[in-house]
């Protein structure tokens, strides 16, 4: 296993490769698998640990510290908003729910006619997609394993008559514990871990865990490597390529520590967090909503990819285990733990805004500040997915429905949705979380609004390349593991070609 | 005798120091802690850990007086958030004591209460955290939520709050 721990160095390290790539999520998996195989002399750095099965205990607290920067604590300046993000080798595919979509062609049709992103077209995208889902072993849930939660939204869809349907996942092996978010414990995840590095390592990358990049370093327009540091050591890596794939936060901040040129105060701007509240509904009937797969099931009645859209919201379950279920209901004290006492009956659904906010990171201290203030038309949109969650879960049967807003709104019939209005859903007021930050360091050819080009190169410094969800334009509307596993496949021959032309 | 600017400067300061000091001195004394336990905080100073002691018991109260559902004291909230937040950055933990201080001193004068938060009576605590949960300035807000969080995080991290929320905890053991 060629995965060197970082908290095991002992003294600094010098290393000389063709490529270095700074993140070991989907992108940066994905980039280190094609470096490889293209015969490049290929490290990654990773500042979280190496993690396998054995090591997901399938508790909160334990999981929480180990596979989320901040220990699942990362907010907005104005603590608004919960961003949550993956730490370790893998990122967030260690932790996410599978969900598996393809960037929407209308969104790429989008980012070519209104972003200058050329090259990425749904007809030039479609064999990357192709190719990860097969590697991934992408398929779609059937209704047979549907959980309680799931099956309350696919009945509350179609009583309705809205647009929904199934999901596609990359599990194979699922025991349907439903502890996903918390690490797969039975290695049923396709993802980075299980797929990628595998396959990097045999194409003859290294991974350094535990060391964070803290410069990019760069002379006369050129890329020249990384300094990045373990707990004891110094790493300096000499390449002629560096992949940025550190996530929409933390790849502008490290571009904003490495001083990267910036005429037009491009990185960092423009992050779109996808953010999203919940709704909780009460059955009479036991849930157990916390075992099976989750997020099996989408309701797209109010999605549209439209810029500017009246519809602009993804409906999904969101069931958590006690301690983020407690976190989220309302209220404290007596009060709250009455209500705890309906965990075993709740089904939970999400809201996530197709958000059109632009907020921004910077630096404060070395570590990443985010700015966001949700506008006013996205807040609409979180009032109005709120309100048509409620409206699901009565659909699907619940007794009584609660928005853990403040003060909270408890409904006991879907008649009383009808006097409600969206001005309930504000910041601070209701519990947002963010768990898809995408497009600091977007992708097009005009280097005025774009940081890298369409071949995902720096529009300033050769060699350096961005290869995560920083490179979105916009937001997707949806989960991003897929578009970004894609992009970094579609991008890494341009990398290829500028390490061979140097 | 004349005001010169040099004295002017020299009695502010001076004023400012006795002013500060006194502030420390009733900012962490007469909080009781026991030495075993004092002892093992990593993050919390003693008066810090008072204080969050008496914030998870209003937080995590339990809904029924019988003693069948374990208390935040009796799972040792306070010690694991204290160990949760040294084991975090320093720039969230340094804000994170901020926040107690503001919580004991300056949260109950903005209620109208004249006594330290740590020695209201229960139902005034409430009032307190109801102030903050329900505050008109966002940080406040956000600041609760993150109190809220690491209560529940030490609570419902024990097995045996479990029964609450009729939870059967993980599938997986430890290998010992």
């Amino acid at each position: 296993m060629t995965i060197i721990k970082g908290r095991d160095l002992e003294s600094d390290v010098a290393i000389d490769v063709d490529a270095v790539v700074i993140g070991t999520g989907a992108g940066g998996g994905m980039a280190m698998r094609e470096l490889a195989r293209a015969g490049l002399k290929v490290v990654a750095l990773e500042e979280g640990g190496f993690h396998t099965p054995a090591d997901f205990t399938q508790r909160e607290d334990e999981m929480f510290p180990l596979l989320y920067q901040d220990a699942g604590g990362r907010m907005t300046r104005d603590l608004a908003i919960r961003v949550l993000q993956g730490r370790g080798v893998g990122g967030s595919t260690i932790h996410n729910t599978n969900l598996c979509k393809r960037t929407p062609d209308e969104i790429l049709d989008l980012w070519r006619d209104r972003y200058a992103v050329s090259g990425a077209g749904p007809n030039d995208m479609r064999s990357s997609f192709e190719r990860v889902e097969h590697d991934l072993s992408v398929s779609e849930i059937p209704a047979a394993l549907r959980n309680a939660n799931n099956e309350v939204l696919h009945v509350g869809t179609r009583a309705l008559g809205w647009r929904g349907g199934p999901l596609k996942h990359n599990r194979v092996g699922c025991q349907m514990s439903g502890f996903c978010e918390l690490g797969c414990a039975y290695d049923a995840k396709q993802n980075v871990s299980k797929v990628l590095v595998p396959q990097a390592e045999a194409a003859g990358a290294t991974i350094y865990s535990d060391v964070q990049a803290l410069r990019v370093t760069h002379e006369r327009g050129r890329v020249t490597g990384v300094v990045a540091a373990s707990a004891k050591a110094w790493v300096h890596v000499r390449a002629r390529i560096v992949v940025l794939a550190a996530s929409a936060i933390g790849s502008p901040a490290l571009g904003i520590k490495s001083d990267l040129p910036d005429p037009f105060s491009q990185i960092g701007r423009g992050l779109r967090m996808h953010p999203g509240s919940v709704v909780a509904g009460r059955f009479e009937r036991t849930m157990s909503s916390q075992y099976g797969i989750p997020q099996s099931y989408e309701c797209t009645e109010h999605l549209s990819f439209e810029e500017g859209s009246d519809s602009r919201v993804w409906i999904v379950p969101a069931f958590a285990h006690p301690i983020g279920t407690a976190a989220v209901l309302p209220g404290f004290g007596k009060e709250h733990m009455r209500a705890m006492r309906s965990y075993g009956n709740l089904a939970v659904l999400t809201a996530m805004v197709h958000d059109e906010t632009a907020g921004r990171v910077t630096v404060d201290d070395e570590r990443p500040v985010i700015d966001y203030v949700m506008n006013e038309s996205d807040r609409r949109q979180l009032g109005k997915g709120l309100i048509a969650c409620a409206k699901l879960l009565f659909a699907g049967g619940a007794a009584e429905v609660t928005i853990p807003a403040i003060p909270s709104i408890r409904l006991k019939s879907a008649s009383e949705i009808d006097a409600l209005t969206t001005d309930f859903a504000r910041p601070h007021s209701v519990p947002i979380t963010a768990v898809h930050p995408m497009g600091t360091m977007r992708m097009g050819d005009d280097p005025r609004r774009a940081v890298v080009d369409s071949r995902g190169e720096h529009h300033f410094v050769k060699g350096l390349f961005v290869m995560d969800g920083s490179l979105f334009p916009t937001s997707l509307g949806g989960p991003p593991q897929i578009s970004i596993y894609s992009f970094a496949l579609h991008l890494a021959k341009y990398a290829v070609e500028r390490a061979r032309s140097s | 005798m004349k005001l010169t600017r040099r004295r002017a400067l020299g009695a502010v300061s001076g004023a400012l120091l006795a002013a500060s000091t006194t502030v420390a001195i009733v900012r962490t004394r007469g909080y009781d802690v026991a030495p075993e336990i004092a002892a093992r905080l990593r993050a919390f100073s003693p008066w810090q850990y008072v204080v969050f002691s008496a914030i998870a018991r209003r937080i995590a109260a339990p809904d029924v007086d019988d003693g069948s559902v374990p208390t935040p004291d009796e799972v040792g909230v306070a010690a694991f958030v204290d160990a949760f937040i040294a084991a975090g950055p320093e720039a969230i933990r340094r804000d994170f004591l901020r926040l107690l201080a503001f919580v004991e001193h300056l949260a109950p004068l903005a209620c109208k209460f004249g006594t330290r938060f740590s020695r209201l009576a229960p139902s005034d605590q409430d009032r307190v955290l109801a102030w903050l949960e329900s505050n008109r300035e966002g940080l406040l807000r956000g600041g609760f939520d993150g109190l809220k969080s690491c209560v529940f995080m030490g609570y419902y991290r024990d097995a045996r709050t479990w029964k609450i929320p009729a939870y059967a905890g993980p599938f997986v053991r430890k290998a010992s």
